[in-house]
């Protein structure tokens, strides 16, 4: 625990840079900043500073970052070649590419953890930066960074947070002066339009509300209209409506003329809200500046793959998964309107679920879930068939994401009963260890902290669900038997390299999800329950991950997948179930299972809002007058749903 | 279980790109296959090999230096019996440590204490109150079992801070011991009871042999046993061990209880070993206990606390005092020694480690 902490501080603290040095830093920033007078977070004196005047932008000519020619080579391996890249005043500029490709390398070199090879060039609005990248500096020059999963300190408050690395000490007593930190951050704060408590943890917070703390954090150093804030993969935690938040927020930062580098595994997300994207692939740029307008994510995928993606639309990957998958689909009923209390009994039968083949067939088969409570889970029912993927969502705070926890004991429910093949667990009394004996399983969303433990090897990870509960603790362990046992599931899921002995940590993310799966794919579980299998994992590991999902579910295991993004669920799900406030609002089956459906049920019947506000008005100033034509062709636009009764 | 990779699976690995195929090949040599060139693969490379003998190189140096400087003294059985016959007592304390900082609890800060106290409880039971020695030993052995169940009790099930705990515990315990003593050292335990310290087997005192037979075992449930793997994974991350269905609290819970068994067995072979106790020594192990177990995370396994790599650690730091003070270096070396070698020791195989890696 602690040392975890204490890891989160230390990056915290590297990322804001040196307390110590923050009064140079800080007249540094002032200096560069032009617009504002008493350094860039001065700016309070405006209400909305941020939707600039078009004459702001009219003297920037310079591209906001040109990054020329940036090569890196880690001993023989060239992770980047002569990388080039321009961002546009007032554009969301997205790069993408799979795990290793590159782009988390070009994000250090800007952020200055990599010093590149010599030879390359990175300048921010037309001036160049020494190079290799010192933070301090870059900061001065409108560089600013948002790192991965929002770089907050959960425990800190909401001015803590803001200020990190830019306190100020008073002339004399050297004490921080809070009245000034307090009026500097609700400066930010309403800069971006948001009024949030200052003193409250940042933990305490909604998603979207974290999310502008941390847009807030990034923005003091970029004075309006200069400048550019990277994004690397900010976003990967934040469900659908703070997503849109945050896309509002950022259209209005880029309303300013500062521009914006979006790292992303979310390919729709891109596709929605960049303007432009750069492709990487083995370190070189395979497509750079293209517009995302009229580009679809099937088209992206395959740039980023190098190859088309199968697997990647429904159709085809109904017949990837094998005779069962027909039977699946047969199965789930086309659409069940559902009300929030009819399934509250769970034994009443139901003439409409009944009529499936799958089910007639599966009496002993059948996995049921009666009356799950949890801490706002609220009597959730449902039943799953052998072989049946079940999604499950919600807004963020509805609880949704409970059921996979309180179902495998790792939280304790407060009610409800889980029967499997005949046996019937109390599931306020069952812990993981019951839960992993009678082979029902949990793929937690936190990967780092609750999936695996990533300085041991991937053998070692694999085995665990068998080591921990072995009884006889001190019989040596059979090294021979369980190197062909775990050979054969990381194989399986594909991880590369397949090398047991090798630490989890050394993999990228994708593998790393790979081998979590392998994990508890190898405890052969009759009911395997997933919290956002897929999130901040590339195409490539996504596609391998969803068939061997759909594999195990071939075989017989039901699968409950508790996430937010829709595109996945719709995906992989036969059915998917919609929570709100705590209980099953709706279910969508059969044809009904399409993201629009599942975002429309997800938001009480409203269409999927835009994820750029500026994108449907088409009224962005700062455009280049080639880079945004025609709002582009939005997945999720305003079409009434079909499939759904609420 | 025969899940047949879906096709998917094998598809991706046409079409994928160069750093990822890189790995691929990496991996279809097998773990038998290892080119020198996969770095990643730090179990063999250079770095690695380096860091695991570095220290066991420099103990050879220092016999050799020591060796040739004083050859008459060095180079003799009795150094090698001084060597080998006087470090039970921080053999046995250093393996209470391992058992606490081996599921992730870090300073485990009263186990001299528990060891003193149970060295004390002998002497004073049997030479001031009379008690048959074996029946006094059991009973200092059951006390220090309990101070490491309270400490368990306290740091597991409470959630007390674990230096709090056991710092305020290894000072009371001191102060318990002092007391039952009455601030006097204490002696005249029976010969024959020195038997169970002393009896010399092929030159050595026995308890050389309990303290190599100990750590052997701590080093065969760490390496080789499910209970093994399952410290390694509470020390490295408690969610993911609990929610793989390890039973978290009760592994740290006994690692504290048996932390206090070895100290308490380990208190009464050092008792058995003098024919008393001075209460003020457990004061004096503090340090070397920290210094050796740590000096282990730079042997055999770098950058873990592994039992062998400990019990090099304590027989290389007392070769360096010896020698040192056959050269003729006054007392203060072994404070000196004891702290340099430490902080350079870890240095020198942390940075070959990262290196490796």
């Amino acid at each position: 625990m602690q040392t975890s902490q204490h890891g989160a501080r230390t990056e915290f603290a590297d990322l804001a840079g040196s307390p110590a040095l923050d009064a140079r830093d800080e007249a540094a920033a002032g200096l560069a900043a032009m617009a504002a007078p008493d350094g860039p977070t001065g700016s309070a004196s405006a209400a909305g500073p941020v939707l600039a005047p078009a004459s702001v932008l009219a003297e920037v000519a310079a591209p906001r970052l040109r990054v020329e020619n940036v090569s890196k080579t880690f001993g023989r391996h060239r992770a980047l070649r002569e990388v080039g890249l321009d961002l546009l005043p007032g554009e969301i500029h997205a790069l993408v590419g799979q795990n290793g490709c590159g782009k988390s390398t070009l994000a250090k070199v800007l952020t200055g953890y990599h010093a590149p090879d010599p030879g390359g060039r990175v300048l921010v609005d037309g001036s160049p930066l020494r190079l290799p990248v010192r933070p301090l500096e870059a900061r001065a020059a409108g560089v600013a960074v948002v790192h991965q999963s929002l770089g907050l300190v959960n425990e800190a408050t909401v001015v803590e947070n803001l200020r990190v690395g830019r306190f100020q000490a008073g002339r004399l007593s050297r004490r921080i002066r809070w009245g000034h930190e307090r009026a500097e951050a609700s400066a930010l704060l309403e800069r971006l339009g948001r009024s949030l408590p200052l003193h409250v943890p940042v933990g305490t917070l909604a998603e979207e509300a974290r999310a502008a703390v941390a847009i807030a954090r990034a923005l003091q150093d970029a004075s309006p209209g200069r400048g550019l804030i990277i994004f690397d993969e900010s976003t990967r935690s934040l469900g659908r409506e703070a997503l849109e938040q945050f896309y509002e927020i950022l259209d209005e930062v880029v309303g300013t003329g500062t521009a914006v580098l979006l790292i992303s595994h979310r390919l729709e997300e891109v596709v929605e809200a960049a303007d432009r994207v750069t492709v990487l692939r083995d370190g070189v740029v395979v497509e750079s500046g293209l517009l995302t307008a009229g580009l679809r994510e099937t088209d992206l995928a395959r740039l980023v793959l190098g190859r088309a993606l199968a697997g990647s639309t429904r159709s085809p990957a109904a017949a990837l998964a094998g005779p069962a998958s027909a039977a699946r689909s047969e199965a789930a009923p086309s659409v069940v309107a559902r009300g929030p209390g009819p399934h509250a009994s769970p034994g009443a039968p139901e003439g409409q679920r009944a009529a499936g083949p799958a089910r007639a067939a599966a009496g002993e088969g059948l996995i049921e879930l009666a009356g799950v409570t949890g801490a706002v889970a609220t009597d959730l029912s449902l039943r799953l068939a052998r072989g049946e993927i079940v999604g499950i969502t919600g807004l963020a705070g509805s609880g949704y994401d409970e059921l996979p926890y309180l179902v495998t004991g790792a939280r304790r429910a407060r009610a409800g009963l889980l029967s499997i093949d005949g046996a019937t667990l109390a599931l306020a009394e069952l812990d993981s260890r019951a839960a992993i004996a009678a082979r029902v399983v949990l793929v937690p969303e936190a990967r780092e902290h609750a999936g695996l433990a990533l300085d041991q090897t991937i053998a070692e990870n694999v085995l665990l669900p068998r080591t921990g509960r072995q009884r006889r603790g001190l019989a040596p362990v059979r090294r021979d038997r369980e190197r062909s046992f775990v050979k054969h599931w990381i194989n399986a899921v594909d991880v590369r390299p397949p090398a047991p002995e090798m630490t989890v940590g050394k993999l990228s993310g994708g593998n790393q999800q790979k081998v979590l799966m392998a994990k508890w794919l190898a405890a052969r579980p009759r009911l395997l329950a997933l919290h956002e299998p897929t999130q901040a994992v590339d195409v490539g590991a996504r596609a391998t991950i969803t068939a061997a999902i759909r594999a195990a579910a071939g075989q017989g295991c039901a699968v409950l997948v508790a996430g937010t993004d829709e595109n996945e669920l719709a995906l992989l799900c036969d059915r998917v179930l919609v929570v709100q406030e705590g209980r099953l609002a709706a279910e969508l089956g059969g044809g009904g299972v399409t993201p629009e459906a599942i975002v429309a049920a997800t938001y009480a019947g409203g269409a999927r809002r835009l994820l750029r506000p500026s994108a449907a008005r088409g009224t962005t100033p700062a455009a280049p007058p080639d880079a945004r034509p025609d709002p582009p062709e939005q997945p999720g636009s305003p079409q009434p749903p079909a499939g759904v009764s609420d | 279980m025969t899940v047949t990779a879906p096709e998917a699976h094998r598809q991706p690995g046409r079409g994928r790109g160069r750093d990822l195929r890189r790995g691929a090949r990496a991996g279809g040599q097998g773990p038998h296959g290892r080119g020198r060139g996969q770095k990643e693969w730090h179990g063999h490379s250079a770095g690695y090999q380096g860091a695991r003998f570095a220290v066991l190189t420099v103990w050879a140096l220092l016999i050799l230096v020591y060796g040739l400087a004083e050859p008459d003294t060095f180079l003799t059985t009795g150094t090698f019996q001084t060597i080998f016959g006087s470090q039970q007592a921080l053999v046995f304390l250093t393996a209470a440590l391992l058992c606490t900082i081996c599921v992730g609890e870090f300073v485990d800060l009263s186990v001299p204490y528990v060891f003193g106290l149970a060295a004390m409880i002998v002497p004073v039971l049997n030479v001031q109150h009379g008690w048959n020695v074996w029946l006094a030993s059991l009973v200092a052995i059951a006390v220090a079992t309990a101070c490491g169940a309270v400490n368990g009790a306290l740091v597991v099930r409470v959630g007390v801070n674990t230096i709090v705990v056991t710092l305020g515990m290894g000072t009371f315990l001191l102060g318990i011991a002092l007391w039952i003593s009455h601030l006097t050292a204490v002696s005249g335990l029976p010969s024959s009871f020195s038997k169970i310290a002393l009896l010399d087997v092929g030159g050595l005192p026995i308890s050389f042999y309990e303290g190599l037979a100990l750590m052997a075992g701590l080093a065969y449930v760490h390496l080789a046993t499910p209970l093994g793997r399952n410290m390694r994974f509470v020390a490295a991350n408690r969610e993911v061990s609990r929610l793989a269905g390890v039973r978290v609290n009760r592994l740290r819970f006994g690692a504290f209880v048996a932390a206090g068994l070895i100290s308490g067995i380990g208190g009464v072979i050092a008792t058995a070993a003098t024919g008393g106790f001075d209460p003020i020594v457990s004061h004096s192990y503090l340090m070397p206990v920290f210094a050796s177990v740590f000096l282990g995370t730079a042997i055999l396994q770098p950058g873990r606390f592994n039992a062998l790599g400990t019990l090099v650690a304590v027989y290389f730091l007392a070769t360096g005092i010896l020698g040192l003070q056959l050269m003729g270096v006054a007392a203060w070396v072994s404070d000196v020694f004891y702290g340099g070698v430490l902080v350079i020791a870890v240095t020198i195989s942390t940075l070959l480690h990262a290196r490796s890696s």
